[in-house]
């Protein structure tokens, strides 16, 4: 039995931590940094009590997944928001938690922010359901939880974000009055299966409905990335030379138009774009060589996120929601309006705001604590 | 009293830097986070590393026996959809447990589809392994398109709230992990594992069934993946064909980080155990130490290539004094 020792010393470390386990209880209370007066109950020794807390709150951000510049915006903007709410007392600085992980890390990170004592989280999911019973357990310990960009169906968490189905429609019906109602077209969803892709879907479908003569020829997936859209819309353009439009969204229109600039059709298909600054340089690019070209790009903006932010802060001050303002499936979402549509008619005003941008960057728009108030609290 | 020998502690028990490495983490991450070893804390924490140690002990078998195994998520993505569609949020226990014994089958059965490929056809272990694992995720995107189904959340809580006598459910999955572990290695079997992982002709020369042995090794490394992904599936209650894809290759640092060489015929299944906490408490640490969010993925890989580099570094530097 020569490997006894190591055995051996793994069962010393299971009972070690059996009996730090049992010293580590009572210790607990020492662990927050505000000294709290009321003497220790003894009862749930795990976490402060956190309704009775004042400010400054504390707040935790779950991200899973960083190698996208939708990501990157966003917890940018988050940091910023924060800093006004941190000059005015009202919040510590922000407990992030941002790394690209699978289910059961995005968990770990839900369960580092509950045992850092946050107020409240905000989370933006990797998975519509896996992450319930996680999120139902930081409910139940008091914190305000908010599911930024994608919504859930957790009863007690809130959902923020912009209706994705009404998002695609816009476009979509702009595309098909572009085409008047009638034509050729192919479509490049995200990935397929993914919650905000099928929002989007349902609204196209529901766009092109009401108009029998537009023809669907195909459908295939560009899977939210450029290089992808374009090789998509490269085979479709082999494939239907004379096609009379297409339909895609986020991340994968520049990649598509930029298929159809390489292509240099005689007639350019109908297209919608997408809301980010390169797409707009390249709209402008294509303008120098055929004037009449348009599009459309609808923002998909990363501030749904800081705007969740200013909504828990105002619900740690204990201000009530106005949930008749709320939606979504167990009334409990905050529907962002879409900030800007950008159309021929003022495609300037989008290349202004771009003037200082990376391209990478999305049109955007975050709302004011004040708009904020008015939308969705009580008065 | 015999002299303490670092080398013959190196040699001899591979699993032994390993220790030394989660005690050290372990001692980081309770200074950070003071309540890491309340009752709660720990629970939490262990339900989430569980579905890799069981993948990675499957991972060390393989390795042990020579080769290596890339679709062991895509086995942990088809026992979760299985479980997600066939059980559903509504289920009875007893259906659980049907399909928990179905999915035990679907991961042995997978792990011989790769076993018969590699013993006896002789494929490369690496290859025939990442296609299979497109295989298996493809079928577990064949069952489940889309995110969605799950178990019943009372299912999933006996997984994620079990503390018998104070102690988290995993500790005691492990104990008996490692308890037949202790028992497979001293049985002829074991002996025979290792012959084959450490040098294959000379073990066939000497009569062992090398061709069973390594058939075996990818049974067992599918009938872990299994457990892995019954444990994932309680742990996240819902069903996800991709869920799989990213443990590979946490389940493979795990083992290496555990002291096993990926040459095969060294280490154990301890060290794996002890490497996925490990792995999980460093990204504790990340966590605690509030390091700026934009080096956080920096930091944590260059942990681990310290981790993984740590016992070469060492050897060297010893080497040099002599």
């Amino acid at each position: 039995m020569q490997r006894k020792p190591l055995f051996t010393l793994l069962a010393f470390i299971m009972v070690l931590s059996m009996v730090l386990a049992a010293c580590g209880t009572p210790a607990t209370p020492t662990t927050a940094v505000q000294p709290t007066q009321p003497p220790q109950t003894g009862q749930q020794p795990t976490q402060p009590p956190v309704e009775s807390k004042g400010p400054p709150f504390t707040i935790g951000i779950s991200n899973p997944f960083i190698s996208s510049e939708y990501r990157t915006q966003m917890i940018a903007e988050l940091i910023e928001v924060n800093k006004e709410y941190m000059a005015k007392g009202l919040t510590t600085e922000l407990v992030i938690e941002s790394a690209d992980t699978d289910v059961a890390g995005q968990i770990q990170q839900l369960q580092n922010l509950m045992a850092k004592g946050v107020d409240a989280i905000l989370v933006n999911p990797s998975d519509v359901n896996g992450l319930n019973a996680t999120l139902q357990e930081a409910v139940n310990k008091g914190i305000i939880v908010i599911s930024v960009d994608q919504e859930l169906n957790v009863p007690g968490v809130y959902n923020v974000g912009i209706d994705q189905k009404e998002w695609a429609k816009t476009s979509a019906k702009w595309l098909a009055e572009k085409l008047g109602g009638k034509g050729n077209i192919v479509l490049i969803e995200g990935f397929p299966g993914h919650p905000a892709n099928v929002a989007r879907m349902e609204g196209v479908d529901e766009v092109l409905a009401q108009y029998p003569d537009i023809k669907v020829l195909a459908k295939d997936t560009g899977k939210w990335d450029e290089a992808t859209g374009q090789q998509v819309m490269s085979n479709f353009l082999a494939a239907y030379p004379n096609l009379d439009g297409y339909w895609t969204q986020d991340g994968m229109a520049i990649g598509a138009l930029q298929a159809v600039i390489a292509a240099n059709p005689a007639k350019f298909p109908a297209l919608v774009g997408e809301g980010r600054c390169q797409f707009l340089k390249l709209w402008e690019q294509v303008l120098k060589d055929r004037p009449d070209f348009e599009t459309i790009a609808v923002a998909n903006p990363p501030g749904v996120s800081p705007t969740g932010l200013r909504i828990a802060v105002n619900m740690l001050l204990g201000k009530q929601v106005d949930k008749s303002k709320l939606g979504g499936a167990n009334g409990l979402s905050f529907v962002i309006p879409v900030p800007i549509i950008i159309t021929k008619d003022n495609l300037q005003q989008g290349l202004d705001i771009c003037k200082d941008k990376p391209d990478a960057y999305l049109l955007d728009g975050i709302m004011t604590d004040q708009e904020v108030l008015d939308a969705f609290f009580l008065k | 009293m015999k002299r303490f020998s670092w080398d013959e502690m190196m040699n001899r028990y591979p699993a032994f830097f390993a220790i030394i490495l989660l005690v050290v983490a372990l001692t980081i991450n309770f200074i950070l986070q003071p309540n890491m070893f309340a009752r709660d804390t720990l629970n939490s924490n262990m339900r989430v590393f569980l579905p890799i140690i069981l993948l990675s002990v499957g991972q060390a078998i393989v390795i042990l026996g020579g080769g290596i195994d890339i679709s062991v998520g895509g086995i942990v993505s088809i026992v979760n959809t299985i479980l997600a569609t066939q059980v559903g949020l509504n289920g009875s226990p007893e259906k659980m447990w049907t399909f928990v014994f179905v999915s035990i089958g679907a991961g042995i059965l997978a792990g011989a589809i790769n076993g018969f490929f590699i013993a006896f056809l002789r494929l490369q272990p690496i290859i025939t392994t990442y296609a299979t694992s497109f295989l298996y995720v493809g079928f577990a995107l064949f069952i489940l398109p889309n995110p969605g189904g799950g178990i019943p959340a009372e299912i999933a809580n006996v997984y994620r709230n079990t503390t018998p006598l104070g102690l988290p459910l995993a500790f005691y999955v492990i104990g008996v992990v490692l308890l037949v572990w202790m028992y497979i290695r001293s049985t002829r079997y074991g002996n025979y594992l290792y012959a084959v992982g450490g040098n294959a002709e000379a073990a066939y020369e000497t009569a062992v069934p090398v061709t069973w042995v390594l058939f075996s090794t990818y049974v067992a490394s599918g009938f872990m993946s299994a457990l892995a992904g019954i444990a994932i599936t309680m742990l996240s209650g819902s069903g996800n064909a991709e869920i799989g894809v990213p443990m590979t290759l946490t389940s493979i640092t795990a083992v290496v980080i555990g002291g096993t060489a990926l040459s095969g015929g060294v280490g154990g299944v301890a060290g794996p155990v002890v490497g996925a906490i490990t792995l999980g408490i460093i990204q504790n640490i990340i966590s605690f130490s509030r390091i700026d969010t934009w080096w956080e993925t920096f930091v944590k890989a260059s942990i681990i290539v310290v981790a993984l580099a740590a016992p070469g570094i060492i050897n060297l530097l010893r080497r040099k004094k002599v």
